[in-house]
């Protein structure tokens, strides 16, 4: 004990610093272990969630752009599909409303043709009877009136039968 | 107070003042690092409060400060005892760093040794002594709480005859510890002193800027020494 006294060993000093301790021991634990020690762990854990909400919303996110991928991978396909049956209806239709038009082109140049035909038939006719009937009022004022009328007859016929060999 | 006593030369007188307890016989003795250590703990004490009363989400200022501060401290005690005996010794183990890290440092503001309450309270030797016999009571207190009456079998270990050495190496223990921290720093001030009385300008600022470093390095020693004795005291054996 004379060793420790020599040394400036006091003991009400050292009680006192016991009893300071033990106080300041008391404040911290009050005022900053605890608190800063809850706090820091809230905040480990918090920044754990966000981490890991993070990593879910991410994940989430991935499945979304694949979905939305694949829906749109189909849409494009079905949008493929659509132009193509519609190409090919056009083309059908097309085709329809041509051979439908050449149809009816050939059928209205056909029916113009028999008109063309009839109407030269009856042309023909008419300037049959009308040369007939001039050749004999010709043949009248050449012959004066020796002519019968059964003779102009039999004269005419013998001339178209004639004429009408001819080509028009 | 010894003739002898460490500081007692030139530093004011011990006690400071003495209080008579009314209707006692009993006089309370304030000594001066009595009033140094209310300022450190005043400082201490305040700052925390001020950084704990309302604390954010984003640390800021003080709450930054003592946040780096704790969770530094902790994860050092976490490396030699692992994460939950951190936290149960942890603001026994911090408590004991910051104080003799302050009280080592407050030898370094001018006036210290000479103003009247303005002693570093870890350059007298009852003071450091002090914080080992806490440091040894914890041992033994934190060992039973962890492990009951099984903590005293490691006196007898690795041999039942060497429970002589054990038990003489755990009282060495607080007498190292104390002696250590009280020689590293009262040599200090003393040799500040000395010097600051043989050349006052700048002589002594190579020893002082030394003493920052000796202050840290001798509140680091004694808290680390005190974690490797609590760590084994409460080891978990497989």
């Amino acid at each position: 004990m004379e060793i420790l006294k020599s040394l400036g060993f006091v003991f009400p000093k050292f009680l006192w610093q016991v009893v300071n301790f033990l106080i300041l021991l008391w404040i911290l634990k009050k005022f900053a272990y605890k608190p800063i020690l809850n706090m820091l762990d809230e905040r480990k854990k918090s920044i754990e969630d966000a981490i890991n909400n993070a990593e879910a919303a991410k994940n989430e996110a991935e499945k979304l752009r694949k979905d939305y991928e694949s829906r749109l991978a189909a849409a494009k396909q079905e949008a493929q599909e659509i132009i193509a049956t519609a190409t090919k209806f056009g083309e059908d239709m097309k085709n329809q409303i041509v051979t439908e038009a050449q149809n009816e082109a050939a059928k209205a140049i056909q029916r113009a043709q028999e008109e063309i035909a009839r109407e030269k038939d009856q042309a023909v006719a008419a300037l049959r009877d009308e040369v007939a009937t001039l050749a004999v009022l010709a043949a009248g004022k050449v012959l004066g009136k020796a002519i019968t009328v059964e003779d102009h007859e039999k004269l005419v016929k013998e001339f178209v039968a004639e004429v009408g060999d001819l080509k028009c | 107070m010894s003739a002898a006593g460490g500081g007692g030369h030139h530093g004011p007188v011990d006690p400071l003042i003495t209080i008579d307890i009314p209707g006692t016989d009993f006089h309370l003795p304030i000594y001066n690092f009595v009033i140094t250590s209310w300022v450190i703990m005043f400082v201490l004490g305040f700052t925390a409060y001020l950084a704990s009363k309302n604390m954010k989400r984003l640390p800021r200022g003080i709450q930054n400060f003592w946040e780096a501060i704790v969770e530094g401290l902790f994860n050092f005690f976490a490396g030699l005892l692992g994460e939950h005996r951190a936290r149960k010794y942890g603001p026994f183990l911090a408590t004991i760093f910051l104080y003799i890290l302050l009280s080592n440092y407050s030898g370094l503001f001018p006036g210290a040794g000479m103003i009247k309450g303005f002693i570093p309270p870890t350059s007298n030797l009852s003071i450091t002594a002090a914080l080992a016999v806490l440091v040894f009571l914890s041992v033994f207190y934190f060992g039973i709480r962890a492990k009951g009456i099984g903590f005293f079998k490691h006196f007898f270990q690795p041999m039942a005859f060497l429970f002589i050495l054990n038990i003489i190496e755990e009282l060495v223990r607080p007498v190292s510890l104390s002696l250590r921290l009280y020689g590293n720093v009262y040599g200090e001030e003393r040799i500040i002193e000395q010097l600051g009385e043989m050349v006052p300008l700048l002589v002594p600022l190579p020893m002082m800027a030394l003493g920052i470093l000796l202050g840290a390095i001798q509140a680091f020693v004694f808290t680390i020494l005190a974690t490797t004795y609590i760590a084994g005291a409460t080891e978990e054996h497989h």
